[in-house]
């Protein structure tokens, strides 16, 4: 229980800080929202009327503790560029990305694992080096490379999937995973290259503890030896990792999302930073932080359950 | 009598081409229903390769059976297991013949609950799932002498204490009653007291069901107080093999002959004064007694030594309690003598040195160290009398700098004080080489050229670079294997008889306490509960927990073997206590000249 409270109490203090930087940061840069709202030919007169009617002019802390009371009681102001409310337009954009983002963890994970697993088992053995070798090819290629090859491939030449396009999945499941499937594999494949070695790394570890050869000496199945009893104990670092992982996905689906045309939150983000849309840029940069972290909760929560060990301490 | 197994000329290798290294070279014995054959032998000699490989688990670490069979004997005729396939031996293990291994700490998957781990074998060889394997699982805690069995079942590895986790390991290797019981170092890992009970729950065991058990140990007093027959090895080959009172008292092979010699036994300084080396094959002189000076000089007092370590918790990491690390410590160490602190693990005899040489810093107390309290010392004044006490390590193999030549590990301590410079210092460090009978070529070398007893010389080379007056020496034999041990022991010895040294000497080991000690201190619970001369301690001990250390030490001789039934000792309780407890001080009684005993309640 102490540890539960830990995380979660440490997961509240680093969206306070998240939430002062993303202000602190925005309010730093030059411009302000009466000049993107007013254009820089603007009069100067009226310019200034519109930072005293937006209360641009009153200190920060009072500008920070208004955008904190508006976040938290769901106004998020209005987006310059999009001219709607804020939180509608990012609820709908998180969805949208979520569907990416849990597609491609779900994808890398099942194949890393086998994979990782599988390489452990015959390390240093030609099944390792073919493992390694084609983790090595995922890692270093970047994701829009191996965007632009599913495009070709499975939309051009196959025509299995669609290559640009969002589908809300309360409107269209099939649809939305569909059209989510292209960008997902390409996110994937990344992702799965450092789960596979994080999986071989942490299963050899494993399998060279005592209680391996003692599970053997019981006369057990090798099948159940490596699954049961090694797998067992891997998968919590695999999933902390994958959990880490999800920060690196927020940073790549902006990418990826504008290759295949997906209007996700990184898609959002990137409109709002080209636009200078400050409002919705501290709104998104946040939410993906937030989301961020509350991953990382999860599988701090998932420890709990995987690791009897940290149930009791 | 048919034996359970016969093996004859196994040949057992690691890797490929011209990496091969060959663990087992020719290796024939057998082991008779109801018997215990102890297979003894140093690092390398191939003892645990050659269990491993009856139970075929040699292939899942990289070795090969290249030669030679493995003959089990059943009631279905006779296999050969070097020969069986993956399920024939699958259906062996943990049903014909268990095993149990050194680590208790690692040897449970810390995921699964004890239950799980000992039904698995209840499951696979016998069917029995649910209820049944439950109750049989229960049974076998019960068997095994497990306090609580039935809030076990359910607990966690990490909720056990080691001698508890090698108890389910013993009752997971018991589960289906095998013929023949392979323990591979089961007791080498733990303290003495749990060791006794381990030895004496298998010994019960092998007597309730009749099974056989090969025992594997470098422990040449083990080996007494258990073994049947005794299977010596040395280098991949059994070099002689016989009933253990034989291979005591007359053996035959020069490596038996050497390594009974270099194996201190407990009991064999009675009535001898002082401390002297062991008497090692080759050697001609009889070893000459360190005797202490005639006038005893002070070096070191240490006056009411207290160490505690906090322990944070809660979701602010608050200091919400103290491990009781040491408590309230005085004594007294003279030039040219040597002090022992014994005690088994947790009882804050290496705090004890630490907090002296203030590697860790104690709470309160004194350590006067020729008349400068070091506990006192500002950091300044600490370096400079840190070169009157060094320190020697355990791990000879973490204790060195892996990418530093062996010359400058030694010549750094004279570096940095700055007492030596130029070709000064290259002759003050070849003269320590010599000193520890290294030689000089060495000097060049990296510390992985070296054997484990080199290094921990290196170790004391740099100790002795400075010349310093004490040297805490914690557990630094406790690693080597038992020849090297007793060169390194006598070494030191020598040392001090040369060079009018103390050393402040921390072990578990009694016997080696009792070869190398003027003084003894034993701790428990972070104080120390008996202190005195040598003979008085070890000869006349008085403090309850002293006489339990004294009795559950096993004796290097078959014809001193203890009768003890049922051990279960004491759980040590826990040093761990709320910040509002106030400890007792100690408080001793005089039972003879410089002998003291804590007073218990």
């Amino acid at each position: 229980m102490a540890y539960i409270i830990n995380r979660v109490l440490s997961v509240l203090l680093t969206l306070f800080l998240i939430s002062v930087i993303t202000f602190a940061v925005t309010n730093i840069l030059p411009g302000d929202v009466a000049m993107m709202i007013m254009g820089t030919q603007s009069n100067p007169e009226a310019l200034a009327g519109l930072r005293e009617s937006l209360g641009l002019n009153d200190p920060l802390i009072v500008q920070y503790g208004r955008w904190i009371g508006g976040l938290l009681t769901g106004d998020w102001g209005h987006s310059l560029v999009f001219r709607e409310p804020i939180a509608p337009l990012i609820a709908q954009k998180v969805v949208a990305s979520g569907v990416i983002v849990v597609m491609s963890m779900t994808i890398a994970l099942l194949f890393a694992i086998p994979l990782g697993v599988w390489a452990a088992i015959h390390r240093d053995r030609w099944q390792d080096s073919t493992a390694s070798t084609s983790a090595l090819v995922g890692v270093s290629l970047p994701d829009f490379f191996w965007g632009i090859m599913l495009i070709l491939l499975f939309a051009r030449a196959l025509g299995w999937f669609p290559s640009s396009g969002f589908v809300h999945p309360a409107d269209d499941l099939l649809g939305a995973i569909r059209h989510a499937f292209l960008p997902s594999l390409a996110l994937g494949l990344g992702l799965m290259a450092h789960l596979t070695r994080m999986t071989r790394s942490t299963m050899i570890g494993i399998m060279q503890q005592e209680f391996i050869r003692v599970a053997r000496a019981k006369g057990l199945a090798e099948r159940e030896v490596v699954w049961s009893y090694g797998l067992r104990n891997a998968i919590g670092p695999v999933l902390t990792v994958a959990g880490l992982q999800v920060g690196y996905l927020f940073g790549s689906i902006i990418v990826v999302e504008s290759l295949f045309n997906y209007t996700g939150m990184g898609w959002l983000t990137y409109q709002a930073l080209l636009n200078r849309d400050i409002p919705l840029i501290q709104s998104s940069v946040f939410v993906i932080a937030a989301v961020v972290m509350l991953t990382n909760l999860l599988v701090d929560l998932l420890y709990v359950v995987i690791d009897p060990r940290i149930r009791l301490s | 009598m048919t034996p359970i197994i016969n093996i004859e000329k196994l040949r057992v290798t690691f890797g490929k081409g011209d990496e091969e290294v060959t663990a087992v070279k020719d290796v024939s014995f057998s082991i008779n229903p109801g018997e215990t054959v102890c297979i003894v032998g140093e690092s390398g000699s191939g003892k645990s390769v050659t269990s491993l490989s009856l139970m075929r688990l040699v292939e899942f670490g990289g070795g090969t059976i290249v030669d030679g069979r493995m003959t089990l004997a059943g009631e279905n005729g006779a296999i050969d297991l070097a020969q069986a396939d993956a399920d024939t031996m699958r259906d062996i293990r943990g049903d014909e013949m268990g095993m149990i291994f050194q680590e208790p700490m690692t040897s449970l998957n810390p995921v699964f609950t004890i239950e799980r781990q000992l039904t698995d074998g209840l499951r696979v060889h016998r069917g029995l799932t649910g209820q049944a394997a439950t109750k049989r699982a229960l049974q076998l805690l019960k068997e095994v002498r497990i306090p609580e069995p039935e809030r076990r079942l359910k607990q966690y590895p990490h909720e056990l204490s080691g001698g508890m986790r090698q108890r389910v390991v013993i009752a997971i290797a018991m589960a289906c009653h095998p013929r023949l019981l392979i323990a591979d170092e089961p007791t080498t890992a733990l303290d003495v007291t749990i060791q006794a009970e381990i030895l004496a729950l298998i010994n019960q065991l092998k007597r309730e069901t009749g099974m056989a058990v090969m025992f594997i140990t470098h422990d040449m007093a083990v080996v007494a107080q258990i073994a049947d027959r005794v299977v010596v090895m040395y280098r991949g080959d059994v070099v002689e093999e016989g009933p253990v009172e034989e291979i005591f008292a007359n053996p035959k092979a020069e490596y038996t002959k050497a390594l009974l010699a270099a194996v201190p036994r407990l009991g064999e300084m009675r009535g001898k004064a002082a401390p002297e080396p062991l008497r090692l094959v080759g050697d001609t002189a009889p070893p000459k007694p360190i005797t202490p000076r005639e006038t005893p000089e002070l070096l070191l007092e240490v006056r009411n030594l207290t160490t505690y370590f906090p322990v944070k918790g809660g979701p602010l990491r608050r200091h919400v309690a103290n491990v009781h690390a040491v408590e309230d410590v005085s004594f007294t160490l003279n030039k040219g003598e040597t002090l022992s602190l014994v005690g088994e693990s947790g009882c804050g005899k290496s705090s004890c040195g630490r907090s002296i040489l203030r590697l860790v810093e104690p709470t309160s107390g004194s350590a006067i160290l020729d008349r400068k309290d070091v506990l006192a010392a500002s950091h300044r004044d600490l370096r400079i009398l840190r070169r009157d006490m060094q320190m020697i390590f355990q791990d000879p193999f973490a204790s060195l700098n892996p990418y530093m030549r062996l010359s400058a590990q030694v010549a750094e301590p004279l570096r940095n004080f700055d007492l030596a410079r130029g070709s000064e210092l290259q002759d003050r460090v070849a003269a320590l080489f010599d000193r520890v009978e290294l030689p000089r070529a060495y000097m060049r070398r990296f510390p992985h050229e070296l054997s484990g007893g080199q290094r921990q010389r290196i170790a004391i080379a740099r100790a002795l670079s400075v010349s310093p007056k004490l040297i805490i020496a914690d557990e630094a034999v406790s690693a080597l294997d038992v020849s090297v041990q007793a060169q390194v022991l006598n070494l030191m010895m020598e040392l001090q008889a040369d060079l009018g040294l103390s050393f402040l000497f921390i072990s578990h080991d009694m016997a080696v306490v009792e070869r190398v000690s003027h003084n003894v201190a034993v701790m428990y619970l972070g104080r120390i509960v008996e202190i005195g001369p040598r003979a008085a301690v070890f000869e006349n001990p008085q403090h309850s927990y002293t006489k339990s250390l004294m009795l559950a030490v096993p004796i290097a001789n078959p014809r001193d073997r203890k009768q003890i039934g049922d051990l279960n000792f004491k759980p040590i309780p826990s040093p761990m206590h709320p910040l509002s407890y106030t400890p007792e001080p100690s408080r001793y009684d005089t039972v003879g000249p410089g002998h003291l005993v804590l007073r218990e309640g």
